[in-house]
This record gives structure tokens, sequence and C-alpha cells, in this order.
């Protein structure tokens, strides 16, 4: 596998290990996400130049605009959980009932 | 004159007669004084008795009579009779006499008892179970006599129930009763199955008869006779009254075993294991019972064991193939053992409740008419010759010592013979002779005829009952008149060494001081160690044995380690592992998310 396709993929795996396993606050999670973004929005940008086809420039900016809102569901996802259990704090929210 | 037709009728009006006083009972409104109905109504049937009793002995005859019949399936039937012959015809004048005698005893020794009409009548019904044992002619009828001797016995036994040994002694006869009884009910099967009936007459085999159900007889035998091995509860038994022991346990409940056997010995004559178990379990018996009787101190206590060994005496006649021999020994028996318990309980009477024989003494000038008794039934007991005991004693020695048999129960009966005479002469030291060491308070008193009547009566007996019933019965099988001098002199010589053997004993406690503790005495005191051996053993064994299986493997091991609890417990260690999973956490679920990711990506790539 050449050194792009590696970085790229490393980046992603990186990211989403990042994602799973963080520690305490759901904002770290959230950043994790955004850099899962970053790295597939590279590769995206990446590739249509490798191959030489220059109508597929569009994609990157169409999968930008989706995480943009996407992000912004997260952070007020984020605040309103703040607002319900007082913090981000990942330990706070729990699906069980009792 | 219908010699059969007086015969029937003068037995069943013999019965007919001894079941009146219950017709008595809800009829009148003032009770009557039973005692004297019941004594006098068991005289009439003895001397109406003495019919039949003068007719077989005058001609010979016999009879079976049949009434209604049980068809308990279409063909197997349960006839409703009775069998008529020398044995059943000589067995009930004994038997009434035996009970007229006690029966007056009683009316003096039972004064004081509260309730001496219920105990009248339990004699009484004890009495009828007895004489339907007799008659029977099927195994049917037997059976009924003999379960009815059995209860009557444990009511009896436990008259005193207040007293916690009478009550140990009655379950202790019922128990080893019902191991007897299992034998028997073996044979009946057996006699059903085989023969498909259960009468007496119909189950001859001409080859030779397996030898289980032949077993299973002699098992009852000795259960209900107290042969070595089933016999704790005879000596035990002695916790009822004195009238009780002289009826039951010496002269009637106990030779029905010995009965049992007598009337079925035609399929014992074509065995020769059932023969030998009998002839080796009677002298095991006589000489071990013999044994125990030497170091008793209880004078009721001695006289059951010499019960147990004359019981055991029988049982070898019976092993000798020869049953008249063993009925001529129980005919004799009755009379001398009967009035032996008799003797005992007025002596005890007299001593006020004393039975302790190292505590009596020098009676023979306070109660001269009960000792002169007590030494007689004593030298019958021993066979002295020409009295009732030397009749059918001295043959069964004589005809031990002239067959071919095994020498091992002719050694064992042989030194029971010289045993028997050694503790009748220690019994008979220490209650007449010699200083008193009783109380001086006593109330010896024998000037009431109720005692002194009975107990002379069956003195009559015991000095001609041997000579009656030999001169006018002929026996079936012809016994050996020439044998060399020593043999016919056996029993006597035997008798004679005991004899002397007591009276060096008695003058050796006067003069040396006896040695403290002694193997053969303790083995003899206390009855071969039999009794807590064998109590303790089976119950242990029995409870053990069901804490294992109940307790340790069904609620312990299985329960709990394999079958439900066991699947709980792997449940549980299952669960309380993935527990930790559920918690709800978000961290968790992306976690497995990212497990998940990462074997997919580890296997496609």
């Amino acid at each position: 596998m050449s050194l792009t396709h590696l970085s790229f993929y490393s980046a992603f795996a990186l990211s989403s290990l990042g994602l799973a396993f963080h520690r305490t606050h759901l904002i770290s999670a959230l950043l994790c996400l955004e850099s899962m973004m970053l790295s597939m929005y590279i590769a995206l940008s990446i590739w249509p130049i490798e191959n030489q086809a220059p109508s597929f420039t569009l994609m990157p900016m169409l999968m930008l605009t989706f995480s943009a809102c996407e992000a912004g569901t997260g952070l007020a996802m984020l605040v309103a959980s703040t607002r319900t259990h007082g913090s981000d704090h990942l330990h706070n929210l729990n699906l069980l009932q009792c | 004159m219908e010699t059969t037709l007086l015969l029937n009728t003068s037995m069943l009006l013999t019965l007919t007669i001894i079941l009146t006083p219950a017709l008595l009972l809800p009829v009148s409104k003032t009770p009557p004084n039973y005692t004297t109905i019941i004594t006098r109504t068991v005289k009439t049937a003895f001397l109406i008795s003495l019919v039949p009793m003068t007719l077989f002995m005058f001609s010979g005859t016999e009879s079976i009579t049949s009434y209604w019949e049980w068809k308990f399936t279409t063909n197997f039937k349960i006839p409703l009779s009775f069998k008529m012959d020398q044995y059943s015809t000589t067995f009930f004048p004994i038997a009434l006499f035996v009970t007229w005698s006690i029966l007056q005893f009683a009316t003096w020794y039972m004064a004081s008892e509260p309730h001496i009409t219920k105990f009248f009548f339990y004699l009484l019904t004890f009495l009828v179970a007895m004489l339907m044992l007799t008659i029977a002619n099927n195994m049917f009828l037997l059976f009924i006599g003999w379960e009815g001797v059995g209860m009557m016995s444990f009511l009896l036994i436990s008259w005193w129930q207040g007293r916690a040994e009478a009550n140990t002694a009655a379950l202790q006869a019922v128990l080893y009763n019902r191991i007897g009884d299992i034998g028997l009910i073996l044979s009946m099967a057996w006699l059903a199955s085989t023969m498909n009936t259960w009468e007496m007459q119909q189950s001859l085999l001409p080859t030779q008869t397996p030898t289980l159900p032949l077993l299973g007889l002699i098992l009852a035998a000795a259960g209900k006779s107290a042969q070595f091995g089933l016999h704790p509860w005879l000596p035990a038994a002695m916790e009822g009254p004195t009238p009780v022991s002289a009826l039951l346990h010496s002269s009637t409940m106990v030779v029905a075993g010995i009965f049992l056997l007598i009337r079925i010995h035609p399929l014992l004559a074509n065995n020769p294991t059932a023969l030998t178990l009998c002839l080796c379990l009677g002298a095991l018996s006589t000489l071990f019972a013999a044994t125990c009787a030497l170091t008793q101190n209880d004078i009721k206590k001695i006289i059951a064991f010499s019960t147990s060994s004359q019981l055991g005496l029988m049982m070898v006649t019976i092993g000798l193939n020869l049953p008249q021999l063993a009925f001529l020994h129980i005919s004799t028996h009755a009379f001398f053992k009967a009035m032996l318990f008799l003797c005992s309980g007025a002596i005890i009477h007299s001593l006020n409740g004393e039975q302790d024989i190292r505590k009596m003494g020098g009676l023979q000038k306070m109660l001269p008419t009960t000792t002169s008794c007590l030494t007689i039934g004593n030298l019958a007991l021993m066979g002295t010759p020409f009295l009732a005991g030397f009749y059918s004693k001295d043959l069964i020695i004589e005809s031990l010592n002239t067959s071919y048999l095994n020498t091992w129960a002719l050694l064992l009966t042989l030194l029971a013979t010289s045993f028997t005479a050694t503790y009748s002469l220690r019994m008979a030291l220490l209650v007449q002779t010699g200083f008193p060491r009783t109380p001086t308070n006593s109330p010896t008193n024998e000037n009431n005829p109720m005692i002194t009547n009975p107990i002379t009566r069956l003195a009559l007996g015991s000095i001609l009952a041997g000579l009656l019933i030999t001169s006018y019965i002929t026996p079936t099988k012809t016994l050996p008149m020439t044998m060399p001098t020593i043999t016919k002199t056996a029993a006597i010589i035997v008798t004679t060494l005991g004899i002397t053997l007591a009276l060096e004993l008695s003058t050796m406690t006067h003069i040396l001081t006896h040695p403290k503790q002694n193997p053969h005495l303790n083995f003899s005191s206390s009855l071969g160690y039999f009794n807590p051996l064998a109590h303790r053993s089976s119950t242990t064994n029995l409870l053990n044995s069901g804490q294992k299986i109940a307790s340790h493997l069904i609620d312990l091991s299985w329960y709990k380690k394999m079958g439900p609890e066991g699947l709980a417990d792997l449940q549980l260690m299952a669960t309380k592992t993935s527990t930790s999973l559920h918690t709800g956490l978000i961290k968790t679920y992306l976690g497995s998310f990212a497990l998940s990711i990462l074997l997919i990506l580890s296997t496609q790539t």
C-alpha cells in the first residue's frame, strides 16, 4: 500500500479508536468525529487528482457541507445534554432506568 | 354311637363354651363378677374337652370338618375347616387345664388390679386364638390364630403400661414375632402358588420339598418359639404379670412355632437340609439359653430361660423327624412350667414384690406347699425318672444318641441338659434353703385355697401326665429299644453331673471368695452380648443408610450440586461475568462497536 493510503487509513483508524475510547468528555468524541471527517476530506480530495478525473472534484465539498451539519447537530446535542445532565461527563449518560 | 359326630360336637361345644363370657358383656346392667364366671367357663370347657380326648384315646377317631367356604377366586377356596386329630384333641384338655389353674391363680394374684375384668378378657381372647391355631386345618385359620396370639402377647406384656421396660419388652416381642411372620407369609405364598391350596392334607409332595418354603416355616417357628437369633423377646417378656408369663410364655404361645412345624412335618421329612437346620438351631438355642440361665438372679428370668432351653430341645426333636415326641414334650412341659411360674408368682407376692433370688432363702419353712411344688417342678424339669419330664426328655436324649446326626448337636444338647440341672438346683437351693435373706416383715401367706389348689393340681399333672399320655397314645415311629447301657443312662448321668456341679458351686460360694470379673461369667450374665449387638447394629445401619441416601445423596449432592441448584449456580457465574457489560454507558457500546469493526477489518484484508 502506498504511503498516502497508509496515512489516510491510519488517521481514520486512530480517529475512530479515539471516538470509541475517549475518557471523560463528550466533546473529545465529537473532536475525533471531526478528525475522521478531516481525514476523509483529504482522502476524497486526493482521489480525483490521482485518477485524473476532474469531475469528481466536487465530492469533498459535498461531504464537507454534510459534516458541518452533523457537527452542528453534535454540538447542539452536547449543549442539550449539558443542560439536562449538568456536565458533559460520559458516565452521566446512562440508558438504564435504575 | 357315631363317634365322629360325638367328637366333632364335643370339640365345637368346647370352643363355643369358651366364647360365652363375651355374650354376657352387653347383656346385664349390673356388672357381674367376671373373674369367677370366666374361671368357671374355662373349667367347664376343660371337662367337656375330656370327651373328645377319651374318644380319641380309646377308638383312635380323628376327623376333619369343614364349614362355609370362602371363594377367594374361582379356583382357590378357603374353607373354615377344623382338624381334630391326635394333636388337637390332646392339646385342648391340657391347654384348658393349665388355663383354668392359671385363671384361678390370677383371681388371687391380680386381686388388687382395677381393670381385672379386661385382663381376664385378654386372657380369654388369647385362649381362643391359641385353640384356633391348634385346631386349624388350613394355613389361613392358623395364621389368624398366629397373629391373634402375637397380638394378645403384646397387649398382655405391656399390661402395666406406665413402666418403660414393659413397653420396650412388648415392642421387642411384637417385632421379633413379625420377623417370623415374614417367613410364614413366604411359605403361605409358596404353598398357594404351588399347591393352589392352603389345606394341610393337600400340601404333601412325593418328592423332596424345595428348601425355601421350609426355611420360611423354620423362620416363623424361630420367631414365635424364641430360637437363637430371635430369642431376646422371651426373657424380656417377663415384664408382664406372672399369670401372663405362665400362660403365654411357658405353655401355650411359645409352643405355637413348634406346633406349626409338627403340623407340616411331612414336608420337612423329605428335606435333610431343613431337618439339619432345625437340629442345629435347636441345639444352639438350648445351650445358649441354659448358659444364660446359670447366672440370672431374677427368678422369673431363670424360668424364662429354662422355657427357651426346652423350646430348643423341642426344635431338636423336630430335627430328628420325631414330631410326636416333640408334641409329648410340649404337653408335659406345659404342666411343670406353668406350675413353676405359679409358684414363683406366689413367692413374689409373699415377699411383697421381691424377685431376686439372692434376697430369698429359707422359704421351705415359710411356704411349705409352694416350695414343695417348686421342687416337684424342678425335678420334673430335670427329667427325674418317672415324673412327667422324664417320659419326653429321656426319650429325646435316647433318640439323639441312637440316630445318625450331627455330633455337635448331640454334644450341645447333652451339655444343655446338665446345665438345666445346674440352674434348677441353684434356684431351688437359693430360694428354699439356707438362712432367710428376706426382710423380716414379709407378708408370707399361702392359706388361700386360690393359691394352693391350682399349684397342687398342676403338681399332680406334672407327676402323672407323662405316664398317662404315653400309656394311651401309640407312637407312630418305634423308637429304638436296645442300646448300650451308657447310652440309655446318658441323660441321667449328665443330669447327675449337673447336680453335683451345682452342689459344689453352692458350697464354694459359702467357703471361697468369688473371683471378681471373669469372661465366662460376663458372657453368661449379659446374655451373650446378643441384645446390645443385635439391637444397636441393625438400627444404626438402617438409620445410617437412610441418612446417606435421603440427606447426603439426594438433598446435598443431587439437588445442590448437580440438579436444579447446580444449574442455577452455573447461570449465576455466567451472569455475574456479563453484568459488568450491562451498565448502560455509551463507552461500552462504542467499545464494542470498535471491536467489531476491528474484527471485520482483520478478516477482510
